[in-house]
């Protein structure tokens, strides 16, 4: 029996510390070709822990996608660290195979991420033969990874070609997929977000139930702070690259301390609730970001001459509960910097 | 392009002068409030035994100034719908059936007649597409001529549908449209790739617009945005419907913010209407149970987290549909009925509300589940009941 067919290992936790990614890109001149610095995520930290569901929100450029790809070692980034288990993990270096059996990634469009001319049964045995199984199992791995995704019964589908399948069925897939290789850590990049409405639910349900049964770490990315909201253990908003607030369980939804998160909310759609909604000024250039200071001050209502003149440090505002805002410089918990070790272990005492 | 075909062009270029009565043209009916009244309309999609029914049977009616909103799955048939209407469906959808009338307003506001789209020809459809009846079609965000600065496009459509305006005449209304939509004018210099979604939608929008519309037909005009970028543009719109009085189709599979938006709503599925009422009852009262299953799906933003658990299943493909009611194999409610006949689209006792749906019959021999048979907490009209 090989190790991919062994039942659930050990709780993980996939760290990383100050991750930074910077793209440089060249601004057409006549003569000088100037340079131009993205910043697409900066100084970002954060834990996967086993049997926890991260949720990553932002609006598109935000740098969410650009973090889970780095997190799977497909984008290196330009400086910060990534730890598996305590053991860190060479970011400059090429990714290893025993990296991708712990982590594996799923992507946005089922349909773009799945080989319209191989079938079902081509996309979950390869990975299972490149990472080592035997020829002889890979057909009854392949088996227990659909049923595993509630894509039953398992012979209906592996024969089949992706155009043949709904759009749901087609990401629970490639969900069976990245699972196939018993993977510790799932990265899901906006998993629903090209998904009908009906099915959507159905997927993170799934997601909610592997994390619970089987402790995978999931990082969920996504632009709906409801479904975030649904479930998240851990809920990061990320501006411009920058984590602007995160917090425990649902409190960020419930009382959001940062203007940003606050305007993310009152944007959803709410029908229970339609006197909530607040209107921004009329056109903002997405990517108005200063270049010192806060990179959300262009586009906030609470605007402050110290915001446009320093960046704010992560504020205390709640028990696990950060906020990257000025606002909050006040407030008599306000700790500055709190290691997120630090943090994790308090988040933890107040939930249990 | 040939001596012919040419003048063939020309002939269609000229301004609408039936010299002969049109047969499509009949008077405007007394109720001068309806924009656009659909009935019995169908599309198919090929022909033969490989024939697939996207749309079935569909009926509604649109008043002057008010929002309908069309939410459904992909495959529910509600883009098919708008396109079949609007005649732009391309091969091999064809119109099987049905009439759609509009109300069309002469330019000067002094005569008003009622055109069937269905039947009209080229030369009528010309007059009437753009001038009356507009368009933003789904993924807006490619229709943008890329090579081609923004200004141009504005250009373009005054110059073909008022030949009469001069060029710095057309700049001024370019200018006041973008405005309008709350874009600085010189985003008229930019190429599409220069613009941010949000500005590429609302240039879509502010063309929509160009030439003062009764109808604007929005094809899931905020799917591809982020939800802040979504907000203004819902609010955008809101405020120019206020202003400029244009009814408006608004597509979505979003059923939370047609709630919002919407002024009335039909839900549709496998091809067909389930439901139609108006926005707020839809929301409190649903009386289908796909619509129940779609108000369910969308994780609450407050209150305490609970497990939710949407619709299970996966939409029917159409040539292959079910005996009965095709949302029977995924209908927690199914009944013996259900599978061996289809319910037809019928109004509620004491309401304007209708629904397809055996379990809304009237019928004491049915138990109607609580959830289905909620009251609308507040009995509000929404505008237009004048009649």
């Amino acid at each position: 029996m090989s190790a991919l067919s062994e039942p659930t290992r050990t709780p993980v936790q996939l760290s990383a510390r100050d991750l930074t990614r910077h793209f440089v890109t060249r601004v057409p001149g006549r003569f000088v070709k100037a340079k131009h610095i993205v910043r697409a995520v900066d100084n970002v930290s954060l834990d996967l822990t086993a049997g926890k569901i991260t949720a990553v929100v932002g609006e598109s450029g935000s740098g969410k996608s650009v973090l889970a790809r780095m997190l799977a070692r497909i984008v290196k980034p330009t400086s910060g660290q990534l730890f598996l288990d305590g053991t860190e993990i060479p970011v400059g270096a090429r990714r290893t195979l025993a990296y991708t059996s712990e982590v594996q990634l799923v992507l946005q469009d089922p349909f773009a991420s799945n080989n319209p001319v191989h079938r079902v049964r081509h996309s979950l045995e390869r990975p299972l033969l490149i990472h080592g199984a035997h020829k002889s199992e890979v057909e009854g791995l392949a088996r227990a990874a659909l049923s595993r995704v509630s894509l039953d019964p398992p012979d209906k589908f592996l024969d089949r070609y992706p155009h043949e399948l709904s759009g749901g069925q087609l990401q629970r897939v490639s969900i069976a997929r990245a699972l196939c290789v018993r993977p510790r850590v799932l990265l899901a990049d906006e998993p629903i977000s090209m998904l009908d409405v009906s099915v959507r639910l159905g997927v993170l349900n799934l997601l909610k139930g592997l994390c619970d049964n089987e402790h995978l770490a999931v990082l969920y990315i996504t632009h709906d702070i409801a479904s975030a909201r649904y479930i998240a253990d851990e809920t990061i908003v990320m501006y411009a690259g920058q984590i602007v607030e995160r917090s425990f369980g649902t409190d960020l939804v419930d009382e959001p301390t940062h203007p940003y998160t606050q305007l993310l909310i009152a944007s959803v759609p709410n029908p229970a609730d339609p006197t909530s909604q607040a209107s921004e000024t009329k056109e903002h250039t997405t990517f108005a970001i200063a270049e010192a200071g806060c990179r959300f001050a262009p586009r906030c209502p609470h605007v402050m001459d110290i915001c446009r003149a320093h960046d704010p440090p992560d504020f205390k505002v709640g028990e696990g509960h950060l906020s990257h805002c000025w606002l909050h410089a006040n407030e008599p918990e306000a700790v500055v910097e709190l290691a997120p070790e630090v943090r994790r272990r308090e988040g933890e005492t107040t939930k249990t | 392009m040939s001596i012919e075909r040419l003048d063939e062009f020309r002939v269609s270029e000229s301004p609408l002068t039936p010299e002969t009565p049109e047969p499509t043209v009949v008077p405007a009916p007394a109720n001068r409030e309806i924009v656009l009244d659909v009935s019995n309309f169908s599309v198919d999609y090929g022909t033969g035994d490989a024939t697939v029914r996207a749309v079935h049977d569909v009926s509604f009616s649109l008043r002057r100034a008010t929002v309908l909103g069309v939410a459904g799955e992909s495959g529910s048939g509600k883009s098919t719908l708008v396109y079949g209407m609007t005649r732009l469906l391309r091969a091999p959808g064809i119109i099987s059936g049905g009439a759609v009338n509009l109300n069309v307003t002469s330019d000067d506001k002094s005569e008003e007649k009622v055109v069937n789209l269905v039947t009209a020809n080229e030369k009528e459809l010309r007059a009437i597409r753009w001038s009356h009846v507009s368009i933003v079609i789904q993924s807006a965000l490619n229709a943008l001529d890329p090579v081609r600065r923004v200004g141009k496009d504005f250009d373009e459509v005054l110059r073909t549908h008022r030949p009469d305006m001069k060029k710095e005449e057309r700049r001024e209304r370019a200018k006041t449209l973008l405005t309008m939509v709350g874009l600085d004018e010189d985003r008229l210099e930019r190429f599409p790739h220069e613009l941010s979604g949000g500005q590429r939608q609302r240039i879509m929008i502010a063309l929509a617009l160009a030439l003062d519309p009764e109808l604007v037909i929005m094809d899931e005009p905020t799917t591809a945005l982020d939800v802040v970028t979504q907000r203004e543009i819902i609010n955008e719109l809101l405020d120019l419907r206020a202003r400029f009085n244009f009814a408006m189709i608004f597509i979505t599979h979003d059923l939370s913010l047609l709630v919002e938006l919407a002024d009335e709503i039909v839900v549709m599925y496998a091809g067909s209407i389930v439901e139609r009422a108006l926005a707020n009852e839809l929301y409190e009262a649903p009386r289908h149970p796909y619509t129940l299953g779609l108000l369910n799906s969308f994780p609450p933003m407050s209150g305490p987290r609970r497990e939710l658990t949407g619709i299970p299943g996966s939409p029917p493909d159409l040539s292959d549909l079910p005996v009965g009611c095709r949302f029977a194999p995924r209908c927690p409610y199914v009944m013996d009925r259900c599978r061996s006949e289809n319910p037809p689209l019928a109004t509620i006792k004491g309401s304007r509300r209708q629904v397809a749906c055996w379990l809304q019959t009237g019928d004491p021999g049915v138990a109607v589940p609580v959830e289905l048979s909620r009251e609308v907490r507040v009995a509000s009209d929404v505008r237009g009941d004048n009649s």
